[in-house]
């Protein structure tokens, strides 16, 4: 007994409907099967020598767009000559164009296979053409004409003087030679016979169902194979997004380091932002292209920190008792008070610094959205996360404070080694830029540091050294993310979020 | 943090060093002073770097580098000497200045040889402590003159608008104050600093002649300086009298450090009493405590290592007791105000590199805000349900906060200076970002279903930045069949796996379908919305397939469930 599939069975039924032999697109048409179904019966059917298949290749010549006009119009030389007939056989070339009517692109087309085609000479010098004798029409525009009458021809079926000039209209990238396959499929002495005696299916299921499962059905089916290569339908998983699951990871690192985190709005007094942290009341860094200024309501209060606002006041001005000279200006109350979106985090730092609550020794960090009016571009943002905080105790030094920074290259950017230069904050001193390595990625700037001022942390009723550090994350992130944009932080594309790879 | 701009030969020749346009090795030597090298541009042999210390700006010019850095290259240690020679002119300043641009100084340099090069190094140098020291002018503003055209002593006094007029530089016609203001270019970029006052500044030689309208522009006649001037009047005016000093300070250096002589003028205030000799060279002096310097340092420096060290900061040291230093600080050394300055100095003298870091073990606990635990599992519910998160701006707009939301405008946090028209105020809800989000993603391949845990910022009077912010998710579903069912189903799933239960009690909200729209509440407060958006607002974010969406004020959840001691 033969058993065949379900759509081989369909298959042989078709072809013996057919006649015993039927073109691949007939059958197609005929049974109900999809093409890719057809073509894996018919090769099962063949191994079993029921069927033979037989491919013939085609070619057929089809018209480029171009050529396509050049049909309807004439080929640019031919019109050329028309309108060089019509001026007697002499004229200057724009003449000849004019009257043609010829489309600047083809001018020079024209002119050059008129020549060519020994239809015109042209005297170059006088820039005047003229007519040689009365052109017959060329193979090629015949073939144009049959392409243009038939829409596309097989190439077999042209007379000889039209497959040369299939050469030339190819090489004026007139036309192109397209390649297809048909098939015949036939059935074999045995498929005849087969059919004869009649042919049984045993019963293909294509989805396992609870009612075969649970009646016992599926002992008497056949579970059809799939083309397990097959492309499937996406699936798209829920995630986390990428640059807030790296925030995750530093924030618990941090935790573990013993850090606590501080929090704060968006919207910050200039006090905290800048009074606070010893910046002088008429410092670039608060002018309106430096930080954004709340319309309304202008002005915070500043009633719960009158004695840190007396202080800075007087730090300000002659230095207060912090043996500073001070920045010897006339500071304002009024400029404190003005409310901002915080434009980096040592404002929260700052804040806990005056806070009641304050631990010494104490560890704290932040992870804090901050604004700045910039055109954003490739490493900056116009609304970015700063990471950033303090460690305070009394004999702190700046070995501890290296040793911060160094702690944090090799536990937070896993760097194989760190560097230490000088930097510039006007609210600490000393300061300093760390660099880390790490193989692969090479040197990046990874943070910057320092010890706060006398005249930040004396007014705020501190007398411990606090050492400020913030991280450069933006930049780890980009380079563990393989990304060289920033602005694919607050992606707007779905399909970057959806194959991003997890890090 | 300004930018400036160096002939990089004449930097090398200056330094006496072969730096083979090794950029990492003129990094090396920048870092002394806090610079990097921003760009080089080898053709012209400009060298572009970045100084990161604002207030350091001795060091914004090629002198100045050079200046800053011989000490520590081992060129020459110690205090370099500068000296003003004798008192050569007077300038008298009127009383009226007082509230527009009160202060003077002026300097004499004679037999400064000058070329074109050393002119654009000049200009390069008093524009940018124009800009940033100067603060765009506003506070102190140069010039520089041919003294030998200028007859002594000067006057420094105001004019009305239409009453003085002379040839501005770069010009050919005379023009009055008012001209200047209306048409010339430095006019219009200067002018608001003193157009409100019914008299303008003026600098006068002793035959009424104009040298310069302050501070917007010089005179083409007197106020321009070529490669063939050999003897300069510099002259600063401003706000601040310090400020004015130290700028002149700092020009009148580089044209000595150009080989000039330095003179002084005598500015006489009659109104205030007050005469002045400038430029003053003097340094002064500030005592550094060792144990001080030593405890900050984390080092066991003595006396001796500290003196070398600041002899190559370029300061000069004498040592008083045991365990302090008396240095001396050079006038240009503004950024000095407090001992900590010249600490730090030390270290920079002494290496970073050469300190050994220390990890100090102290005795605290990592702490993050308990809420915080649970927008984390508040994520992982959101990302188990199958949505995606995203991330998008705290900064929008109210036309995508109301208008495009089918709501009635209500007041936000606006900015006064936004840089953006679509970022002028921060959000009072997240679903409009997510709307735009699907709205800039209609390309991508449905069902969508995104979702964010993000701030929102509330008006608050009684808080003290007179707002607050709060804590959000917001979820949305966009395909072909979403609907209010797939919605809160999602809510149901999510709150049940908090373990709240919730009533949505029916109400009209403009954005959502009426009747497929409720207030989310929990334990009787309303902590949220769940619904299916109107075709209208569909319409205003390019939709075109509708959505399901819940907000919720995921801090509320966080209250109850803090609040039940979970």
């Amino acid at each position: 007994m033969v058993e065949l599939r379900e759509q081989e069975r369909q298959l042989m039924l078709a072809l013996k409907d057919a006649g015993g032999a039927s073109k691949e697109e007939q059958l197609i048409k005929h049974s109900k099967l999809p093409s890719a179904a057809i073509m894996r019966a018919a090769m099962a059917l063949r191994e079993r020598n029921l069927i033979t298949i037989r491919e013939t290749k085609q070619t057929s010549l089809v018209l480029r767009e171009e050529g396509k006009y050049h049909a309807k119009k004439g080929l640019p030389e031919r019109r050329l000559i028309t309108a060089l007939e019509k001026l007697e056989g002499k004229a200057t070339c724009n003449k000849v164009y004019k009257t043609a009517k010829l489309e600047k692109k083809f001018a020079p087309i024209a002119l050059g296979w008129s020549q060519r085609k020994k239809w015109t000479t042209l005297d170059s010098k006088a820039n005047i053409l003229q007519l040689v004798g009365k052109p017959e029409k060329g193979s090629d525009e015949k073939l144009l004409e049959l392409l243009k009458q038939k829409g596309n021809v097989a190439t077999e079926e042209l007379v000889s003087e039209l497959r040369d000039a299939v050469q030339i209209l190819k090489s004026r990238k007139l036309l192109d030679i397209e390649e297809k396959t048909s098939r015949i499929i036939e059935l074999t002495e045995a498929g005849k016979n087969l059919l004869k005696r009649g042919i049984s299916a045993f019963p293909e299921v294509t989805q396992l169902t609870q009612e075969l499962i649970v009646s016992g059905k599926w002992r008497n089916i056949r579970l059809q194979k799939y083309n397990i290569q097959a492309p499937v339908a996406k699936t798209w998983p829920g995630k986390k997004h990428p640059y807030l699951q790296f925030l995750e990871k530093v924030r618990e690192k941090l935790v573990t380091l013993g850090f606590r985190e501080m929090t704060g709005t968006a919207v910050e007094l200039a006090f905290f932002n800048f009074d606070a942290l010893y910046t002088p009341q008429d410092h670039p860094a608060r002018e309106a292209s430096s930080i954004y200024y709340v319309k309304s309501p202008k002005e915070g209060s500043l009633d719960s920190y009158q004695k840190a606002l007396r202080n800075v006041k007087r730090t300000h001005e002659d230095g207060w008792r912090t043996a500073s000279s001070g920045w010897q200006y006339s500071y304002s109350i009024k400029e404190a008070k003005k409310l901002i979106l915080r434009g980096h985090g040592t404002c929260l730092s700052a804040r806990t610094l005056l806070s009641r609550d304050l631990e010494i020794p104490g560890k704290y960090f932040s992870i804090a959205r901050c604004y700045r009016p910039e055109i954003g571009d490739k490493t900056h943002l116009t609304e970015f996360n700063q990471v950033e905080g303090i460690v305070i105790d009394k004999d702190l030094t700046l070995r501890d404070l290296l040793g911060v920074l160094e702690k944090f290259a090799l536990e937070i950017a896993g760097a194989d080694k760190v560097k230490f230069r000088p930097d510039y904050f006007p609210f600490t001193e000393p300061s300093v830029e760390l660099a880390a390595y790490k193989k692969g990625y090479g040197w990046i700037e990874f943070g910057g540091s320092g010890i706060f001022r006398p005249e930040v942390t004396l007014p705020l009723g501190v007398k411990e050294p606090v050492i400020a550090w913030g991280l450069g994350i933006d930049r780890l992130f980009m380079m563990r993310a393989n990304i060289d944009d920033i602005q694919a932080v607050f992606s707007h594309d779905l399909g970057w979020l959806r194959k991003k790879e997890v890090i | 943090m300004p930018t400036i701009d160096i002939d990089y030969y004449e930097f090398e020749q200056m330094l006496d060093l072969q730096l083979d346009k090794d950029i990492e090795k003129i990094n090396e030597i920048l870092a002394f002073v806090k610079g990097e090298v921003k760009l080089f541009n080898e053709e012209e042999g400009i060298l572009s770097v970045e100084i990161k210390d604002t207030n350091r700006p001795d060091t914004w010019s090629v002198e100045g580098l050079v200046r800053a850095l011989r000490g520590f290259l081992g060129i020459a240690t110690g205090l370099p000497s500068y000296v003003v020679g004798k008192q050569l002119g007077e300038v008298f300043v009127d009383q009226r200045l007082d509230g527009i641009r009160p202060f003077i100084g002026c300097a004499l340099v004679e037999d400064v040889s000058l070329s074109d090069k050393i002119i654009r190094s000049l200009m390069h140098l008093q524009e940018k402590l124009d800009q940033t020291y100067g603060r765009n002018r506003q506070k102190t503003s140069i010039g520089l003159y041919n003294l030998d055209l200028i007859k002594l002593p000067l006057h420094y006094s105001v004019a009305k608008p239409e009453e003085v007029s002379f040839v501005p530089l770069g010009f050919t016609e005379k023009m009055t104050l008012k001209e200047i203001l209306a048409t010339h270019p430095k006019g219009l970029e200067y002018g608001h600093i003193i157009s409100k006052h019914p008299v303008y500044p003026v600098l006068l030689d002793s035959e009424g002649k104009p040298l310069s309208f302050p501070p917007i522009i010089n005179s083409n006649n007197l106020g321009r300086v070529t490669a063939e001037t050999k003897n300069v009047l510099v002259e600063v005016t401003g706000t601040h009298h310090n400020t004015v000093c130290n700028t002149l300070n700092l020009v009148t250096l580089s044209l000595v450090d150009r080989g000039g002589k330095a003179f002084s003028m005598k500015v006489h205030y009659p109104h205030r009493k007050m005469s002045v000799s400038t430029p003053d060279f003097n340094v002064k002096e500030m005592r550094v405590n060792l144990k001080y310097a030593n405890k900050i340092l984390g080092l066991k420096l003595t006396t001796k290592q500290t003196a070398e060290l600041l002899s190559k900061a370029g300061y000069d040291v004498a040592v008083h007791a045991e365990d302090e230093v008396c240095v001396r600080v050079p006038c240009y050394r503004i950024d000095v105000m407090h001992p900590i300055d010249i600490v730090e100095d030390i270290a920079i003298a002494y290496d970073y590199n050469k300190i050994k870091p220390q990890w100090r073990r102290l005795p605290t606990t990592g702490w993050q805000r308990p809420e915080e635990h649970w927008i984390r599992i508040a994520r992982e519910l959101m990302i188990g349900l199958g949505f995606q998160e995203v991330l998008t701006y705290t900064l929008t707009s109210p036309e995508k906060l109301f208008t495009k939301m089918n709501l009635k405008r209500k007041r936000v946090v606006e900015l006064s200076n936004p840089k953006f028209v679509t970022m002028t105020c921060l959000r009072n809800q997240l679903l409009p970002s997510l709307l735009e989000f699907v709205s800039n993603n209609l390309h991508v391949e449905c069902p969508q279903r995104v979702f964010e845990l993000g701030k929102v910022t509330l008006l608050d009077a009684e808080s003290e930045t007179r707002t607050r912010d709060e804590e959000r998710l917001a979820a949305v579903v966009y395909h072909a069949n979403a609907g209010f069912s797939e919605g809160k189903s999602v809510l149901d799933a999510f709150l049940a796996n908090l373990g709240l239960n919730y009533q949505l009690t029916e109400t009209v909200h403009p954005s959502f379908i009426e009747g497929r729209v409720g207030i989310v509440n929990v334990e009787n407060l309303a902590i949220g919305v769940l619904g299916e958006l109107a075709p209208s607002v569909l319409e205003c974010w390019k939709l075109e397939n509708p959505v399901v969406a819940f907000e919720l004020r995921i801090e509320e959840i966080l209250r109850i469930k803090l609040s039940s001691g979970v």
